[in-house]
């Protein structure tokens, strides 16, 4: 039987690259994954209700969305009558639901609820996670006097079907924007006070608005332990009237309609298609003068002939 | 053309008459008409449908309609750079090439022309176009110019035909009754005399100075029908340059392509001649040098400022899903060509052949590679949208279409050939005339 031969220092060299790549597999499979799922409840103008889930598995210091789980969301108990919905994941490991009217009467009977949040695992694999808030109610004003422009905000919550305020919640006050919500005064967020409420001066002057010079005032609490997402609106007239230029497509641009065409383009595309195709034609020309020179026979002053004659038999 | 130095006129004649399709002729011509048969059943279903047909949708409203269009508008260069600038060049070998790069182009041209018209969803509108069409938008520029090139290709290619006109016309038992009708109704005026000569001198030169600039204008404007366009891997102010060369290169490796069928298919060798095969191959290297400098260019510095509205597109091209492509596209389309075309052995027909194939299929999926995964990354995040949005690859309608259209344009190419000399007769013999006086 013939010995298989191998080289001792290809073999040590083949074993030491091997030690990184065994060592890398070895980490990557004895890297516990966990599973994490959030819920985020949003209070929008005190009518809309709605819950966001979110799913994502914790590799190591990575967090990467689970996409496609599904998962059943009850409220307070997970009997069947108090199924808000049934939801899978989108791409980034989110899924929305919005409290159904069927739940109203549950939903007022108390003034904290849990939603429960049950995965829909076909081995039965995961563990159910609960999310407690206190219902809330959030409301804005407004006032203006001499010159000065005040808003309100005030957020109350109920408790033993009783709404009192609510102290301490922090909040962001001020005006919608695309880009998020630009603070009415000088600070960044606001606090409530032992009343439920708070108030701030609107110290932005000469704030563009839409055609009648109006815009969103807006009052955001971002992901308290308590009550979640709460956010109200209020439009006011309290900008700068945008005027619409009516002469913007009047003028000769590049965007305008092809009646407005910049002078510049259309000698420019005129004078290069006027030149090409006239010569084109000038060539069409002189195929006519060559046919009409063919039909007239006429060589008299023919210098130079074709070299080539007639080849009639090959 | 050393070789022909001893052949008489008669023999050169009878070398380059059209020919009968022979058993391969018929089979190949066979098999062009069923793919363009597939092809035109795939469009009526696309008529009938809509454009739900294919796989295109809200992002990718571009897909392999419009990378065949840049294809076919690459490859119509070729005449130019053979036809005009040799002839103006004085470069005398080319003359076995000129026809073949001429056909190749006004081929080319017209199926670009019809490939844009199957990308629409409303054919019906394209009259549109003229009616109510803006001069300040690119669109309007490339329809503008393509029929300006297609016009200015055809002149090149009748022009220089019309004293071949005249010896197939006097072969009418050699030709037959039906083409002899034909070449009669095209050139019978032509009687070769010296002032018809001077007129068609004189057509050929201008033709040759105005299709230069027409050619780099087409080029240059289909370029910036993306460059115009607000996207990553669109947005440079090179697109032009990038184009042309890009369209040079695969026009030429086109022509070479061509060259060796033709020479295999008609016994043309001692017409084109290994002499013609090095110097054409030192033209494809030069030219896919200098592509690969474009290409270069293209991609290596947006990759190393890796901007991040611009990261996505080029990290799927680079090691995601267009990675294979990608790389293909380099390396078969330009790199390998290069190595092979170095070396003097690589310069003869069959290497030349291999090169030239590899070229042209390189080049298709170059455009392929311009035009979707841009689309598929655009600067604001696609959301809310069905998942097959995220993602693109071309329906069977759209591969008979776009294949059909490459079948078609062969098909013109053969048939061309079925009917005229490939290589021109007259010139060809007028030359030798030269050599034998120079003598």
């Amino acid at each position: 039987m013939n010995k298989l031969k191998i080289n001792r220092p290809v073999s040590l060299l083949l074993t030491v690259l091997a030690i990184p790549f065994m060592h890398a597999t070895a980490q990557a499979d004895s890297v516990p994954s966990k599973e994490i799922v959030k819920l985020h409840y949003f209070n929008s103008n005190n009518s809309l209700q709605y819950l966001l889930l979110e799913s994502v598995v914790k590799k190591g210091k990575k967090l990467e969305p689970q996409a496609k789980k599904a998962f059943r969301l009850y409220l307070d108990n997970d009997q069947q009558q108090n199924l808000i919905a049934d939801v899978v994941t989108d791409q980034t490991g989110k899924a929305r639901a919005f409290i159904p009217v069927a739940l109203k009467t549950s939903w007022d009977s108390s003034g904290t609820h849990t939603f429960i949040v049950v995965p829909e695992a076909k081995d039965n694999e995961g563990t159910s996670s609960e999310f407690t808030i206190t219902r809330t109610s959030i409301s804005i004003d407004t006032s203006s006097a001499d010159g000065v422009k005040n808003i309100s905000v005030r957020v109350m919550k109920n408790q033993s079907g009783q709404w009192i305020p609510v102290n301490g919640v922090e909040m962001k006050i001020g005006v919608e924007r695309l880009g998020g919500i630009l603070s009415a005064g000088d600070d960044e967020t606001y606090t409530t006070d032992s009343t439920g409420t708070v108030t701030t001066e609107f110290k932005k002057d000469s704030l563009p608005g839409d055609q009648h010079g109006s815009f969103v005032l807006v009052a955001k609490v971002d992901d308290n332990d308590e009550l979640g997402n709460l956010i109200v609106e209020k439009q006011v007239p309290w900008g700068v009237a945008a005027k619409t230029h009516t002469n913007f497509f009047n003028q000769r641009t590049l965007w305008s309609t092809r009646f407005k065409t910049p002078f510049w383009l259309l000698f420019m595309a005129y004078s290069i298609v006027i030149a090409v195709w006239g010569t084109i034609i000038y060539l069409v020309f002189q195929i006519i003068k060559i046919k009409k020179l063919g039909v007239a026979g006429d060589s008299r002053n023919d210098q130079r002939k074709s070299v080539i004659q007639p080849v009639n038999e090959l | 053309m050393e070789n022909t130095a001893a052949l008489t006129d008669e023999q050169i004649t009878r070398d380059l008459l059209p020919q009968k399709f022979g058993k391969r002729g018929t089979i190949w011509t066979g098999l062009l008409i069923i793919i363009c048969v597939i092809g035109a059943y795939a469009y009526y279903r696309q008529l009938k449908y809509g454009l739900v047909v294919t796989n295109m949708r809200d992002y990718v409203s571009w897909g392999i309609y419009i990378s065949n269009f840049v294809f076919f508008v690459a490859i119509s260069l070729v005449g130019s750079l053979i036809t005009a600038i040799f002839r103006l060049a004085n470069v005398k070998w080319s003359t076995p090439l000129t026809r073949i790069a001429e056909i190749i182009a006004v081929s080319a041209i017209v199926f670009a022309s019809i490939i844009i018209i199957v990308d629409m969803g409303r054919p019906e509108r394209f009259m549109n176009l003229f009616l109510h069409g803006r001069i300040q938008s690119p669109i309007m520029w490339d329809v503008i110019v393509i029929g300006t090139y297609f016009f200015i290709s055809c002149l090149l290619l009748y022009f220089p035909l019309l004293p071949d006109l005249k010896i197939l016309i006097g072969l009418k038992q050699k030709t037959g009754k039906a083409l002899n009708k034909l070449y009669r109704f095209q050139g019978s005026f032509w009687k070769g005399t010296g002032g018809q000569f001077r007129i068609s001198d004189r057509a050929i030169n201008i033709l040759c100075i105005v299709i230069i600039p027409v050619a780099f204008c087409i080029h240059t404007v289909t370029s910036w029908l993306f460059a115009t366009t607000y996207r990553p891997g669109w947005d440079s102010t090179n697109f032009g340059a990038y184009f042309i060369s890009g369209a040079f290169l695969v026009g030429a490796g086109g022509v070479v392509v061509a060259m060796y069928v033709f020479r295999k298919a008609y016994h043309l060798e001692k017409y084109i001649t290994e002499k013609h095969f090095e110097k054409m191959g030192r033209i494809v290297v030069l030219l896919a040098l200098l592509y690969l400098y474009f290409n270069i260019n293209e991609y290596l510095i947006p990759a190393f400022k890796m901007k991040k509205p611009e990261e996505a597109h080029l990290t799927q091209l680079f090691t995601g899903e267009y990675a294979a492509l990608f790389w293909f596209a380099i390396l078969v389309g330009m790199i390998i060509p290069i190595i092979i075309l170095l070396f003097k052995k690589g310069r003869k027909p069959l290497p030349m052949f291999i090169a030239g194939v590899m070229v042209v299929v390189g080049a298709w999926f170059k455009r392929y590679l311009i035009v979707t995964p841009t689309l598929l990354h655009p600067f604001l995040p696609m959301q809310n949208v069905p998942d097959n949005y995220h993602h693109y690859f071309p329906s069977w309608e759209e591969w008979a279409i776009a294949m059909g259209s490459l079948a078609g344009a062969l098909l013109v190419i053969t048939f061309f050939a079925r009917i005229y000399p490939i290589i021109p007769i007259h010139e060809t013999i007028t030359e030798q005339h030269e050599q034998a006086e120079n003598k």
